[in-house]
């Protein structure tokens, strides 16, 4: 084959890959949506005080395309998106599912540079990296907090750049079977932690020394409680500043110890089993304390685990304490600082169909087994019949610190397996987590917003 | 030397260097070409993947660092004087030191034995064996490291089952760091076996014959001869495993996180923990070359070490011819 044979016939191929590649590329962009000419839906208003009117045109009705990244749930969402797009055909949202373990670098990385998804969801705990590339939402904050609870707690300046689309904390999990095996009724349900360590003891079961069914396991779960706990003695996350760890204290070490003597009387061991939830969902272990994620966990890996849940015990009876527990949100997503001006647009007119679309408020809410913050169907039965969710009680009682670092987690998981394997002090153990916490913190821009709860007071 | 023979010597050496230029100039293009490219690829990968990002890494181990919200602001020395002083830091230390030396004393022992046993020439079936040992090295470590962490497991895990035990070995802190030993062990001795079969086999046969005429006993041979002639293959082993084992990190982060508390934490856990966990990439970063430094000391003695080994029989035998040679 003569040389310049060659060369024209690699110009050829050249020529016709990059042909390929621009009518692929045509080819994806022409599947994006149709013109929208008809301003006038004849469709009604939706929300209460955070109102959607889905009779316009969006970016002039001119066809428009948006990403939106997820980590999970991707079909959810993507119905969603399709449902809007019944409403505004000339916008396509395509929900990506990005993994879990790469979202977190992915995603910020992305935004620093200038790119990124128009839409993403968000995770709290990530709001150090996500929030300089976050778009504020072009709603009235104050609307917001009138239809979503605890919305106010994510004022930054006066803006809002995600809110919570429903809040998740923490309850008891009973084995239903041993429950009754034990001769307990639902009048023997525990209401105080006296109570709960008497019901412990009641559901225990040992072969000699040998103990074959724990009455409360909550193995690898102590920091989980430990977070939010103290909160019912009065105690804060953090001292007045919001900045400065407060986990070395009184209140702190008698959570410890509550739990501790739990064990002391038999009715758990630190040996039995890695973790207190994977233990019950295997049916040795009565009670254990879990968030409410569990009950799908229980759903998809325990489905013939007879259970139900009860609302975290609180130090005396008949007394309301400072908070029941933290709470945690599920949030709503963010808006790309770096988009367009017209995907910014459609992005907030997307928002607004989003926060009063109560159907998918409703349905996202018992996916991912939050209390929905979605005022107007907070009442619905459907919640009530999730065991998980019912035992929450009153959602205002319930106090969020923040979107705390994941410090706070992994130093206080140390700091219990410190004292249930290493025998350490749990006096000297929350006085080295404390030391850690305050190193690990210090010279970041976090700020507490316990302050924002309603029945708010200093330590 | 003539006139004349200098003269010839002058045209071969000019003879010489003609066709030396020629065969020089005859390469083709197109191999300079490959050599060049390929060279040239190598060299960049290596600035590219290596070298600017230890040289990014280590200027930001004087600031406080987080790419993933573009903060990076210069603070000294800061983090090389937190890590100093930090409780943790030193913990980790001591705890890698011991899982390397455990680690690496198991993998070469336990492997010169099986592969001195497949040596022997009472072994029979020594394919199979070979590859039954080799097994666990292509395994992928997390999936080991997550079958024996259910082995472990104090309820139903398989070895309190099979030795009638009652330890939580991975969450009692006198025990699981050698748990984490003894997996290791158990992934990685394979890979020793065929690398001192190997050494084995490269043994003269002469030798051996040798030695097994003049008497010597089964311990003296392996001792004071199959060692000795070992020493190169089973350096390369200390050296790569410690390489190795001084950045273990998955099977950490698998099987106990680095609990219970700190029990299980070493240097290249701490390093993710910091960097991906508490998002503090300068002090992670700081960690690293502390790490990387430490690693280059050690590995420095080794060749040093063994250079003097190497060396001693070679200093004896020349003060031997020295000595000779004067008396």
């Amino acid at each position: 084959m003569s040389r310049a044979s060659r060369r024209v016939r690699i110009t050829v191929a050249i020529g016709a890959a990059a042909a390929l590649s621009m009518s692929l590329t045509s080819c994806a962009s022409s599947s994006g949506g149709v013109e929208d000419t008809e301003p006038d839906k004849g469709l009604p208003v939706a929300g209460v005080n955070v109102t959607y009117d889905p009779n316009t045109l969006v970016n002039d009705g001119k066809p428009i395309e948006l990403d939106w990244w997820a980590w999970t749930n991707v079909e959810q969402f993507q119905a969603i998106a399709d449902a809007y797009r019944e409403i505004h055909p000339n916008v396509v949202i395509n929900v990506v599912n990005q993994p879990w373990e790469d979202y977190w670098t992915k995603l910020p990385l992305e935004l620093q540079s200038g790119g990124g998804p128009a839409l993403f969801n968000v995770h709290n705990s990530q709001h150090e990296n996500l929030i300089a590339n976050m778009e504020p939402y072009d709603i009235d904050p104050a609307d917001l907090d009138a239809d979503y609870a605890g919305a106010a707690s994510h004022l930054i300046d006066g803006e809002t750049h995600y809110i919570d689309l429903g809040l998740m904390s923490g309850a008891i999990y009973y084995n239903t079977d041993m429950w009754e095996a034990a001769g307990l009724t639902d009048a023997d349900i525990p209401t105080t932690w006296d109570e709960l360590r008497e019901v412990a003891k009641a559901l225990t079961i040992r072969e000699g020394d040998q103990l074959r069914q724990a009455g409360f396991n909550f193995n690898s779960g102590g920091h989980t409680m430990q977070a939010g706990l103290a909160y019912q003695l009065g105690q804060n996350l953090f001292e007045a500043d919001g900045t400065t760890p407060a986990i070395d204290n009184a209140a702190n070490l008698e959570v410890i110890n509550r739990f501790v003597d739990i064990y002391a009387d038999g009715s758990g061991d630190a040996n039995f089993g890695a973790a207190g939830t994977d233990s019950f969902g295997q049916g040795l272990s009565a009670m254990t304390y879990a968030w409410g994620w569990f009950s799908g966990t229980l759903t998809n890996d325990y489905p013939d685990l007879n259970w139900s849940a009860f609302q975290t015990p609180v130090p005396q009876a008949g007394e309301t304490p400072y908070a029941l527990d933290r709470y945690n949100g599920e949030s709503t997503f963010g808006i790309n600082a770096n988009a367009d001006d017209a995907e910014k647009e459609v992005a907030q007119d997307f928002l607004r169909y989003f926060l009063t679309d109560a159907e998918s408020m409703k349905e996202l809410s018992l996916i991912f087994s939050v209390f929905p913050a979605y005022k107007p169907i907070a009442d619905d039965p459907v919640f009530a019949e999730n065991p998980a969710l019912a035992a929450f009680g009153e959602i205002d009682r319930y106090i969020w610190p923040g979107p705390i670092p994941a410090t706070f987690e992994t130093t206080t998981a140390t700091m219990w397996e410190e004292i249930l394997f290493n025998g350490v002090a749990p006096e000297d153990a929350l006085a080295a987590a404390q030391a850690t916490l305050e190193k690990d913190l210090s010279g970041k821009d976090f700020v507490s917003s316990e302050s924002l709860y309603p029945f708010f007071s200093g330590n | 030397m003539t006139i004349q023979t200098s003269a010839r010597s002058a045209r071969q050496g000019e003879t010489a260097r003609v066709s030396q230029a020629t065969r020089r100039i005859k390469k083709p293009a197109s191999e300079l070409w490959l050599r060049n490219t390929t060279v040239g690829v190598i060299m960049a990968s290596l600035v590219l993947l290596l070298l600017i990002p230890i040289g990014i890494a280590f200027v930001g181990s004087f600031h406080d660092w987080n790419p993933l919200n573009g903060r990076f602001d210069f603070t000294g020395i800061d983090n090389y004087a937190e890590l100093f002083a930090d409780p943790t830091f030193w913990r980790a230390s001591s705890n890698t030191l011991v899982f390397g030396i455990l680690a690496i004393a198991g993998r070469v022992l336990l492997g010169l034995a099986i592969a001195y046993a497949l040596f022997s020439k009472l072994s029979r079936w020594r394919t199979f064996f070979r590859t039954i040992f080799y097994l666990p090295t292509v395994m992928p470590l997390v999936a080991v490291a997550f079958l024996w962490t259910l082995m472990y497991n104090p309820q139903f895990g398989a070895i309190n089952t099979l030795f009638g035990l009652d330890v939580n070995w991975l969450f009692d802190q006198r025990f699981s760091l050698l748990a984490i030993v003894i997996m290791t062990i158990w992934k990685d001795f394979g890979f020793a076996v065929i690398l001192f079969l190997a050494g084995l086999y490269a043994i003269p046969e002469d030798v051996l014959e040798a030695a097994s005429v003049d008497g010597a006993s089964a311990w003296r041979t392996f001792w004071h001869i199959i060692l000795p002639l070992l020493r190169p293959m089973l350096f390369f082993i200390v050296i790569t495993s410690m390489i190795g084992y001084l950045q273990a990190f998955v099977q950490v982060l698998v099987m106990t996180n680095g609990g219970p508390g700190t029990s299980t934490q070493l240097i290249s856990f701490m390093i993710y923990d910091q960097a991906f966990v508490k998002y503090n990439f300068g002090y992670a970063s700081a960690i690293a070359f502390i790490l990387l430094i430490i690693t280059a000391l050690l590995t420095a003695a080794s060749w040093r070490m063994n250079q003097s080994a190497l060396d001693a029989p070679r200093r004896r035998r020349f003060t031997h011819r020295s000595k000779e040679k004067t008396s």
